[in-house]
Parts: C-alpha cells; structure tokens; sequence
C-alpha cells in the first residue's frame, strides 16, 4: 500500500465525512421510521432486504453458474466475445424487467408503456449476438485465442 | 493454493479472476457516484418543487428546467443499473471475507459491513423502486414519493461513509494502472476471458447503451432507438397522458354544460362557464409538460393567463392559489400553485393543446399549465382557484 497504513491515511478529513454521512443515514432512517405506518414500514424493509438478497443469493450465483460453464463450453476465441456480450445483455435485460412484464400497463390509457418491448428486446439481442459473432470469428482469424493485451502471454 | 473441495459457504480466496480488483471497482465506483450524486441532488430538486410549502420559491424560469432535471434524473438512475451490476459483481468475493482475529478490528469491520450492507440495500432500492415507478407499477405497500425520498438519504450517506472509509484505496487505484497487481487479492491471478480494459469498456457501453434505450422517452430525437422508453410519444393531440379520466374518476357528465370554473378570493368570487373563458384574452405559450416518471413532451398551449383570471376577483400579487380539480380519485384533486407562479405571465388555465380544444384526458374543460413545474402538479379539470392573499 505504498508505506502507508491505509487506516490512518488523512484520518481527520475521513472521520469528518464519515460523521456526514453517518448524519444523512440517520435522517433518511428517521424520514422512514416516521413518515411510514407499520404496514408500509414492512413493506419498505421487505424490498430493502429482498434487493440485496435477489442480488447476493439469486442474480450472483447464477451469473457465476453461466459464466463458469461458458468457460467450459466455448473455445477460447469465442469466451471474450461472449463476456462482453453477456455483460451489455445481462445489465440491459435486468434494466428492462419492469417494461418487458408490462406490469404497469392501463387499459384507460393507451399511452402508457405503449412499445412491443418483447420485439425491442430481441432486437437488442440479435445486435449484441451479431456483434460478439463477427468480433470472435475476427479474433479466430487472427489467431488470438480470448484475453486482451498482455494477458495473452499470462495464460497457460 | 486454490481450495480443492469448495465448502458450502464459499471463502474470499474462492473468487480466482483478476478481474475481481480493487483497480476495476475504484473506476466504475467512481462513476457510480456520479450517477448517484446526480440523482440525489436532480431529487432532491424534484421534491423541493413538489413542497407545498416553500420558503424560497421555486423559480419559474427556465420553462425547461423541471424537464431537463428530472430527466437527468432518471437517466442517471438507468445509466447506474449496468454500472451497479458490475461494482457489485466485482466485490462480490468481499461478501465471504474473514472477520478479523481482534475485538477492536472487529467492531470496525462490523460497522464498515453495516454501512455496505446499507449501502447495497439502498442503492438496489432506489434503482429498483424508480425503475418500477418510472413504468407505473407498484408492486408493494409503501408511498414511493416519502421512501424513495428518505431512502435516498440513507443511500447517499451510506456512500459518502463508504468513500472516507475507502478513500486511500481509492486514491491509490485511480492514480495507478488498470492493470497494477499490487492492490489484488492473493487469489486473484486468473486472467479470465477479457482484460481489464474491456471490462471497463463494456461496463460504460453497457451504461450508456441504458441510456440509450430509455431516454425516447423525454428526448425525441431518441425514440427510435429507446426500444425500452415507457412511452413513445404518442398520444391524443401528440401528448401522452399520465393518469386519465377514468383513472382520475372524471366522468362527462362533470364537464358538461354544468361544469362552472369558480374563481374565489375572500369575499370576491366569479363563477365563469367554459364559453366564458374561450371570450376572455387567449394566450397562447410553448410549454413542455415534465413528469416525476421521467417523460416529457412539448407542447403548444392556448388558454387564459391565471393571472387575468385572479385579476377578476382582485386577488392582490403574490397570492397563492389553491387549485381544485373534478378528479375523485388519487392525492392531487387540490393543489397549490405559489404565488410567483400563479403571476408568472406563461402560467396558463388552458384550453386547448396543439390547436384543438383539449381532450378529456388531457384535462378538458380547463387545466393548469405553468412553466418549470412537476407534470403531477399541472393539474387538470380545474373547476376552482382559491386566492389566498
């Protein structure tokens, strides 16, 4: 860590922002634990809680799953392709749950959530897809077997 | 060496990529906290213009401000979904980290802990809860304005807390290479299938890639590419509608030949019929209307000036008024228009968007249009303005 103790490291300035931001938490978990009945309390704690969990324990380990057997299947040339692709989907279907399920969708009004976000969806998909084939088929041609520069000469 | 039998609850050492680093999670983290920092103070401007009471008036000017704030908004919001994912996914092997051997350190460590866990839980929240929002769905029991608000506050302070604890790592990682080993876990040296760089690379194509797909929704040059925009602009007279008559519990039978606009102040009152205010002066001004959801639109908007209207009943300047709509349902059937707006010359009781008499769902007989002002308080099927000098 460069000889410095990263604990002490311009403490007085740290200690200040943490008290900060210590003092915005605190008001934020006033605003909620005043401004709430109990019902809407539990509600708020129940999404509070269950984010960390769906991420932590659900979208993590499957994320890890996929990409461990995407280590296994594919042939090197394709794996970095494939991982920058996986990472643009992946983000951008999370992103789009909300639109893709139409939970939202009124039939009083016609203007509201008013795309075919299944077919936007699988637009986005087929530029991905193309764009990851044409770049991995691009690095087959050339020899290079995954991994940018310098690393190529770190693999076994 | 790597663990040969994993145990059931994986250890830090587990986690082999080097991409997993301190190098990696300091850039995206850094812009992270942009996209956080926007959104909490373009918020905290939305709640504040929202306020009915407001010990600094909120301005009138520019027309466009609420649009372009609260269309920040949301765009840093989408923008920090793909960023979020990725922070996360390289600190995940935080999560299974040893607790240290001394009391003291222990307790540093658990409150350091604490402050992530609330970091993670607000910030998945505040995403979660703005998305949903922004597609009008409310899968749950709490008021989204009050808890998106103070959770907003408990997120930012947790990641204030967390950059002074992590601020000479930070510091450390931004000023070095990408690719600088020496802040890595002991683990850490697989290469993985791509490098640093183009981890980071496809984590900002992915944020704005977000963007991209989600701003048609208040930038009109986007909507063919914003696949995933909540609207696409459409709409009777070429707006969309946020909350519609029968939504609003608006039937005809209001805004017939009985419906009466009542313009009140003190002692002094007016009642005027929709053909008495197509006879008064008509304005006519370029407003766009700006939603809390995020979307926006232009429009044009023909009507009477409120302050002509509040002229009538010799309602003194700077009065505020409370506007009072047919609606039956939802928490906006009075509003407070504040008195810089109520004689801000472009604040309109308007009756007709785009050239034609407006349409029921876009407020008919008459609706408040004022400049700079949050969509949810453009209220509509106005039948009264009480002056409260």
């Amino acid at each position: 860590m460069k000889g410095r103790d990263p604990i002490v490291s311009r403490l007085p300035g740290r200690a200040l922002l943490c008290a900060i931001g210590a003092v915005f938490m605190a008001y934020g978990a006033a605003l909620l634990l005043t401004g709430s009945a109990l019902p809407q309390l539990g509600s708020a704690v129940t999404w509070l809680v269950g984010g960390v969990v769906v991420h932590d324990f659900l979208l993590a380990p499957v994320v890890i799953a996929l990409a461990w057997l995407a280590g296994r299947v594919l042939p090197g040339w394709a794996q970095g392709s494939v991982a920058v692709a996986g990472i643009v989907l992946g983000s951008l279907t999370v992103l789009a749950i909300p639109v893709l399920g139409g939970w939202g969708r009124r039939s009083d009004n016609p203007t509201l959530l008013d795309r075919d976000y299944a077919t936007g969806w699988l637009i986005v998909a087929g530029v991905i897809v193309v764009g990851a084939a044409v770049a991995s088929v691009a690095v087959r041609s050339r020899g290079e077997h995954g991994g940018g520069r310098g690393e190529r000469a770190r693999r076994r | 060496m790597p663990i040969r039998r994993p145990p059931l609850m994986p250890a830090e050492d587990w986690f082999r990529s080097r991409l997993r680093s301190a190098a990696v999670a300091a850039r995206v983290g850094l812009w992270l906290g942009v996209c956080f920092s926007v959104a909490f103070i373009t918020g905290l401007i939305s709640h504040y213009a929202r306020a009915t009471h407001q010990p600094v008036p909120f301005p009138t000017w520019p027309s466009w401000g609420y649009r372009v704030t609260q269309g920040l908004h949301v765009a840093a919001g989408t923008a920090a979904v793909p960023l979020l994912l990725l922070k996360l996914w390289t600190v995940y092997p935080k999560l299974f980290a040893a607790l240290p051997r001394t009391r003291p350190a222990q307790i540093l460590t658990g409150l350091e802990r604490g402050s992530i866990a609330a970091l993670v839980a607000g910030a998945v929240f505040q995403l979660a809860s703005g998305l949903a929002n922004s597609a009008q769905w409310y899968p749950w029991a709490f008021s989204f304005r009050r808890t998106h608000y103070a959770i907003a506050w408990l997120t930012i302070g947790a990641l204030v807390v967390h950059v002074a604890v992590k601020l000479p790592i930070i510091r450390d990682a931004l000023g070095s290479p990408v690719d600088d080993s020496t802040r890595d876990r002991p683990s850490a040296t697989s290469p993985g299938p791509i490098s640093r760089r183009t981890l980071l690379r496809a984590t900002w194509a992915s944020a704005a890639a977000a963007v991209l797909v989600t701003a048609g929704a208040t930038v009109p040059g986007l909507r063919r590419l914003s696949v995933f925009a909540v609207r696409t602009g459409d709409g009777p007279q070429g707006v969309p509608v946020n909350r519609s008559a029968v939504a609003a519990g608006v039937v005809a039978a209001d805004v017939g030949d009985t419906y009466r606009l009542r313009v009140r102040c003190g002692s002094h009152a007016v009642e005027l019929t929709r053909a008495d205010l197509e006879g008064m002066s008509q304005r006519t001004r370029s407003l766009p209307i700006a939603c809390v959801e995020g979307w926006s639109a232009a429009a044009t908007w023909t009507g009477v000036r409120i302050r002509d209207l509040l002229d009538l009943v010799e309602a003194p300047r700077g009065s505020d008024v409370v506007v009072v709509s047919l609606q039956r349902h939802g928490s906006y059937a009075r509003t407070l228009l504040q008195g810089n707006f109520a004689d801000d010359g472009d604040t309109l009781l308007a009756l007709a968007l785009n050239g034609e008499s407006l349409s029921l769902d876009h407020g008919y007989p008459a609706r408040i249009i004022a400049p700079n002002r949050p969509g949810v308080l453009q209220t509509k099927w106005v039948t009264g303005l009480e002056a409260r000098p």
